[in-house]
């Protein structure tokens, strides 16, 4: 078995540190890092001055409400190279081939694409601020709901990282991650809601992204969310990992 | 030292590998040679613990590749076959990513021993294929790894150019083991002292490259038959 002590602990940490900066240069370096930001910053800035200036509702509510269709987009394109553009150009056998474990592979793209998440969602803190011109802003509410963004944003992310890792073909991964994305959202939708049987409604519910961000955008951190997050963000992470194990 | 035992390899129903076993030894040059789909690609990448084994075993240096893959990458050089690099990055940035992920600080010294120095700014999209191999083969000898495997590594060159990697190849010999791979039989002529011919995933030959010029090509012949 691989020796596993301090030293091997703090290689593995500085390795995936290397690869975490490689990956995140190459967005910072490349137009498609900065279009999907900027166009996530974009979208998300013109529906909420929609919201506040059409609908007139002076709240950050309908805009975490509407987040996540956009990140149904967002979070795809955003990954959707991660994996597949390295099997496409035969890359992931040089990375394959470094003293680097596929754990540590796993881990350094994830945490660059949360960088990448993290900037996107920076780019609307203006929101709440211009909102707090209008009226009475209570900040730790759309700090939570920033939370539960961000902790849906991560689920997301690892989930399209698993599509990207299945095929060669980054349109593939993008719209196999997006399928999916989607059929969770509309499972938590009203139209679900009335088609389905209630008991079967209620299981369904519960499994779903969109159910447990609600609380959060509640201005509520319910542990049980958190929870449902970090072991849906785990559980994928997880299934990259020993899908690229499982390579031949 | 490599040991390979009895190493079998399937994908699916078809048998990739057929208990291929050889030793080698420090300072041998090993010419890996045999028809397209051979098995040359697999038994490296096995060696690497890229892929695993449907059945054998594989030791290098009492390491075994999957037990222990990154202790036996830390002594391992590989380029691949068609040399993938990230097209992207410029050269010096690709072998700096390369030298931290090995822990390896001098790195320069191998680009000016491969002849990478005037182009380390260059974006290796915009490289010729003889300098992308060279970033490849730097790539490789970063970490001074024990064992080089090269998977045909003046494929596609120019003979200028292949006169040039096969004398670095050549100069690295001395202290490492290398297994190469290649369709060009005069190469193995040139720089091998060891032969391994490889036919339908069977090692059909294992031993000294014959002498005298052309020798390669009539072993080959002798073992080899095209259907």
């Amino acid at each position: 078995m691989e020796k596993v002590g301090w030293k091997s602990y703090l290689g593995n940490l500085l390795n995936m540190i290397n690869l975490y900066k490689k990956e995140l240069n190459y967005y910072l370096n490349n137009p498609i890092g900065y279009i999907t930001v900027i166009l996530f910053a974009i979208f998300a800035n013109f529906f909420f001055v929609k919201d506040v200036f059409v609908i007139s509702s002076a709240s950050m509510k309908p805009f975490f409400n509407f987040l996540p269709w956009l990140l149904l987009v967002f979070i795809p394109a955003l990954s959707m190279r991660i994996f597949s553009e390295e099997k496409k150009s035969n890359t992931i056998e040089t990375l394959l081939t470094l003293p680097i474990s596929e754990a540590d592979i796993v881990l350094a793209k994830f945490f660059a694409l949360t960088t990448l998440v993290i900037i996107s969602l920076l780019l609307t803190f203006g929101l709440p601020f211009s909102l707090s011109l209008l009226t009475k802003v209570y900040y730790p509410e759309i700090i939570v709901g920033y939370f539960g963004v961000f902790l849906m944003s991560l689920s997301l992310l690892s989930l399209s990282m698993f599509f990207s890792n299945q095929t060669k073909n980054q349109i593939i991964a993008f719209l196999l991650s997006a399928i999916i994305i989607f059929l969770l959202l509309v499972l938590s939708t009203d139209f679900t809601a009335s088609v389905l049987p209630r008991f079967l409604q209620d299981g369904l519910l519960s499994l779903t992204p969109f159910y447990h961000l609600q609380n959060f955008i509640k201005g509520v951190i319910d542990i049980r969310s958190v929870f449902y997050f970090v072991s849906f963000t785990g559980v994928f992470l997880f299934l990259t990992i020993v899908a690229l194990e499982k390579r031949n | 030292m490599i040991w390979l035992t009895s190493l079998t390899k399937k994908f699916k129903d078809k048998i990739a590998l057929d208990r291929v076993s050889f030793k080698t030894k420090e300072g041998e040059i090993i010419g890996f040679v045999g028809p397209n789909g051979a098995g040359k690609t697999t038994t490296m990448r096995l060696i690497l613990g890229y892929l695993q084994p449907t059945q054998g075993n594989i030791s290098i240096d009492n390491l075994n590749p999957i037990e222990n893959r990154i202790n036996v990458l830390k002594k391992i050089g590989y380029l691949p076959e068609n040399n993938p690099l990230y097209q992207e990055m410029r050269v010096e940035e690709y072998l700096s990513f390369i030298a931290d992920v090995k822990n390896y600080s001098d790195f320069i010294n191998i680009v000016n021993q491969v002849g990478l120095e005037n182009v380390l700014q260059t974006k290796i999209e915009e490289l010729s294929r003889g300098f992308k191999q060279r970033v490849g083969l730097a790539a490789a000898l970063i970490g001074d790894p024990e064992i080089l495997i090269l998977d045909e590594p003046t494929s596609g060159l120019d003979p200028l150019e292949q006169e040039k990697i096969r004398n670095l190849i050549k100069k690295l010999a001395k202290h490492k083991t290398i297994i190469f791979s290649t369709h060009i039989l005069s190469e193995v002529e040139d720089i091998a002292n060891r032969l391994i011919i490889i036919d339908k995933g069977k090692v059909v030959y294992d031993g000294k490259k014959p002498n005298g010029k052309g020798g390669v090509e009539k072993l080959f012949r002798k073992f080899i038959k095209y259907d």
